[in-house]
């Protein structure tokens, strides 16, 4: 508090909102991403910042982000979403289906498997408030259901038969910059106007935050949990979307390796697991982090193991480092009562 | 075998609470009703499913092993924690046992005792990572099961040729196959369907419902997890109960491990990948909260037995496998569900009645 005022009464907005962002996790994750790009640039002897090299870079890197702010938002209201990947992989699939089996167009496939993905995030937040079961527990067990539904809907094959239209959206590049990348920037983008401008938005950053404290202000914390999963019901559609465009073909390991991406995002960007704050910049640039890890594990033909361990021991050092960095701050203020180390930890 | 952190002895109110429950809100009874309807429907319309060698033993074998798992979960589950890396424990525990038989050829017991001790160590580093540093346990948990995937495939495909140790140390194949009918005590033999391996089930079950029922220390850990705040100032050392609680979810793991490996035959990096979801199934099917401060060792094993029991009827019914997963998650709802529902019943009648 003290620090803010001081930055305050010094005097201008820009340079305060300047040097608050030079602090925070976002800016970090920024050099992070800058200098490994760079790095990687080096390694490689400059072909990684040609053109093609930059369109496969970003066009992986939609699904990535777009997942992680599905996460994210469960995460705002202090709820976790294990089903992101088996959801994803379900409405892929339905999509890949519909238009290989069907002849479905690809217009009206992408409006259904968007509206199917918002209509099962609709019923996870529906079973969540109306049976009072833990999150935790409802989302496992729709995550089990939509493996076996994947699984029926695909069996062994791989569906890859599908439209053109949606196979052109996924591979167009403009300036080498592709469209499924810019679907996922313009999502992030949406998703902050709604979180930080709208008053919906305030209520599940509310609701997350303090639920007593939100229904004493008369928030329907029910309300908001249904509608945050609603949300990353249609986020997860979105990523879908970007998968089966972008992906050779659809099959059932599809969304197989979400879950854990998912939430590495959000938390290495700096959400808080206990609800009531977002970070829509910092999962973005999370996602970017775990994108370059990724193609330097390419760059290198590194074991894909490598990944795994990496993104691992990344989770690990950011929260233990965080965790570190605020201990010191709150040694350094003064502090009236002793505080209570907190252990307490599934929610 | 349910603990909970206020004995019914020593608070009279609550036990004449608990007088006033009906019978059948009894968790445990009414699984165990379950998995017995289950396994009598099943054995009547496909008669196969009683078959006690071809049919029991694996599944006896599998649910041995799963119970395992779940209590794993269980004791992470009893400070208000949860463990995401029970599958990996149990694949980084697998593979220093595997490691010893294929390069130091110690004998069988011995590598069990490198897994066990590598499971702990392994577990014991989360809960330190955890206590020490105040982060949630879900997310240490989740970047040690990322990290742990990655290491134990780099391992298995740097020390190995084709990503699996096959080295059979004497006794583990016995270990297997054995079931109680190779156990005779004169002319009596035991059941060809209960498998030799489920000894460590026993074992890991006695054990755990000694620690939570009659120990000073288990007492500590349900308290931590059942309100960490109270806990601390009635002097309990919370930062080092959850240590404990996360050791010995690893060691539990471990232990796991092993009895898949066992199992399989072969010790490889895959060894774990399913647990995550019957270890949760389990525990809480069991009765075991998610929020900390209550446990239930029999109700884990019952819920276990109950999940098994479903799988394999459906399989036997010819429900492929593509279906399985859909009917689980479906009884896993409606199993919760109804339990909600039959508590809050309970609770009404009792109310209306006092």
């Amino acid at each position: 508090m003290n620090r803010l005022n001081v930055t305050l009464s010094q005097g201008s907005w820009g340079g305060s909102a300047l040097r608050r962002f030079s602090r925070s996790t976002a800016a970090m994750l920024l050099c992070v991403v800058v200098v490994g790009y760079v790095a990687l640039g080096i390694a490689s002897s400059g072909s990684f910042f040609e053109g093609p090299s930059v369109r496969v870079f970003l066009q992986y890197l939609a699904t990535p982000i777009l997942i992680g702010l599905a996460q994210m938002v469960a995460l705002c209201v202090g709820q976790l979403n294990l089903a992101v990947g088996a959801l994803g992989g379900f409405t892929a699939c339905l999509m890949g289906v519909l238009m290989a089996d069907h002849g479905v167009p690809a217009g009206v496939t992408v409006i259904v498997g968007l509206l199917t993905a918002t209509a099962i995030g609709l019923a996870t937040g529906v079973a969540i408030v109306g049976t009072q079961i833990n999150g935790f527990i409802v989302t496992l067990a729709t995550m089990t259901i939509l493996l076996g539904a994947q699984y029926r809907l695909t069996g062994t094959r791989t569906v890859d038969g599908y439209s053109r239209t949606l196979r052109d959206f996924g591979t167009a590049a403009p300036l080498n910059i592709p469209l499924v990348f810019v679907t996922a920037l313009v999502a992030a983008a949406l998703l902050a106007a709604f979180m930080y401008r709208t008053v919906a938005g305030r209520r599940l950053l509310a609701a997350g935050g303090n639920p007593l404290a939100a229904r004493l202000s008369g928030i329907s914390t029910d309300r908001q949990i249904v509608a945050a999963h609603t949300l990353s019901g249609l986020l997860i559609g979105v990523a879908a979307v970007t998968a089966t465009a972008s992906l050779p073909g659809v099959n059932r390991s599809v969304g197989g390796d979400w879950l854990l991406p998912s939430f590495a995002a959000p938390i290495i960007g700096g959400v808080a697991l206990t609800g009531g704050s977002i970070a829509v910049l910092g999962t973005v640039l999370a996602a970017f982090v775990t994108r370059l890890i990724d193609a330097a594990r390419a760059q290198f033909s590194l074991d894909p193991s490598w990944v795994n361990l990496l993104i691992g021991l990344v989770v690990l050092g950011t929260v233990a480092g965080g965790r570190l960095h605020q201990t010191r701050l709150e040694k350094s203020a003064t502090t009236d009562g002793a505080v209570l180390p907190q252990t307490g930890g599934a929610q | 075998m349910t603990t909970s952190i206020s004995p019914p002895d020593t608070v009279p109110e609550e036990k004449a609470a608990t007088h006033h429950m009906p019978f059948w809100v009894n968790q445990r009874l009414g699984l165990l009703a379950l998995v017995i309807a289950l396994s009598v429907l099943f054995g009547v319309l496909r008669p196969a499913f009683l078959d006690q060698q071809l049919v029991l033993f694996p599944l006896l074998r599998d649910i041995a092993t799963l119970t395992v798992v779940a209590l794993a979960q269980m004791v992470a589950l009893s400070v208000g924690h949860m463990n995401l890396a029970v599958g990996r424990m149990a694949a980084f525990g697998a593979m220093f046992a595997g490691l010893g038989y294929d390069r130091l050829g110690v004998p069988m017991q011995v590598g069990l005792l490198m897994c066990l001790a590598a499971g702990a160590a392994i577990g014991a580093v989360t809960g330190w990572l955890i206590a020490r540093t105040g982060v949630s346990s879900f997310v240490v948990t989740l970047a040690m099961d990322f990290a742990l995937l990655g290491l134990v495939s780099l391992m298995y495909s740097s020390l190995t040729d084709d990503a699996a140790f096959t080295t059979h140390p004497a006794g583990i194949d016995a270990l297997r196959s054995y079931s109680l009918a190779d156990i005779c005590a004169g002319p009596i033999c035991g059941s060809p369907a209960v498998p030799q391996i489920a000894q460590f089930t026993v074992l890991a079950m006695l054990a755990l419902g000694f620690l939570y029922g009659c120990t000073r220390i288990g007492r500590e850990l349900l308290l931590t997890g059942a309100n960490p705040a109270a806990a601390e100032l009635s002097g309990i050392p919370t930062g080092r109960r959850v240590l404990l609680a996360h050791t010995l979810s690893g060691l539990l793991a471990a232990l796991a491990g092993f009895m898949a490996a066992a199992g399989t035959g072969t010790f490889r990096a895959s060894i774990g990948d399913d647990f995550m979801l019957p270890s949760f199934l389990g525990a809480v099917l069991g009765g075991t909260l998610l929020t900390g401060g209550v446990v239930s060792v029999l109700g884990t094993l019952l819920g276990t037995a109950l999940v098994g029991v479903i799988r394999k009827g459906l399989d036997l019914l010819g429900v492929g496998l593509e279906s399985l997963n859909i009917y689980l998650g479906c009884v896993l709802l409606l199993a919760l569900s109804a339990d909600r529902i039959r508590t809050v019943v309970s609770y009404r009648k009792v109310v209306r009645s006092t």
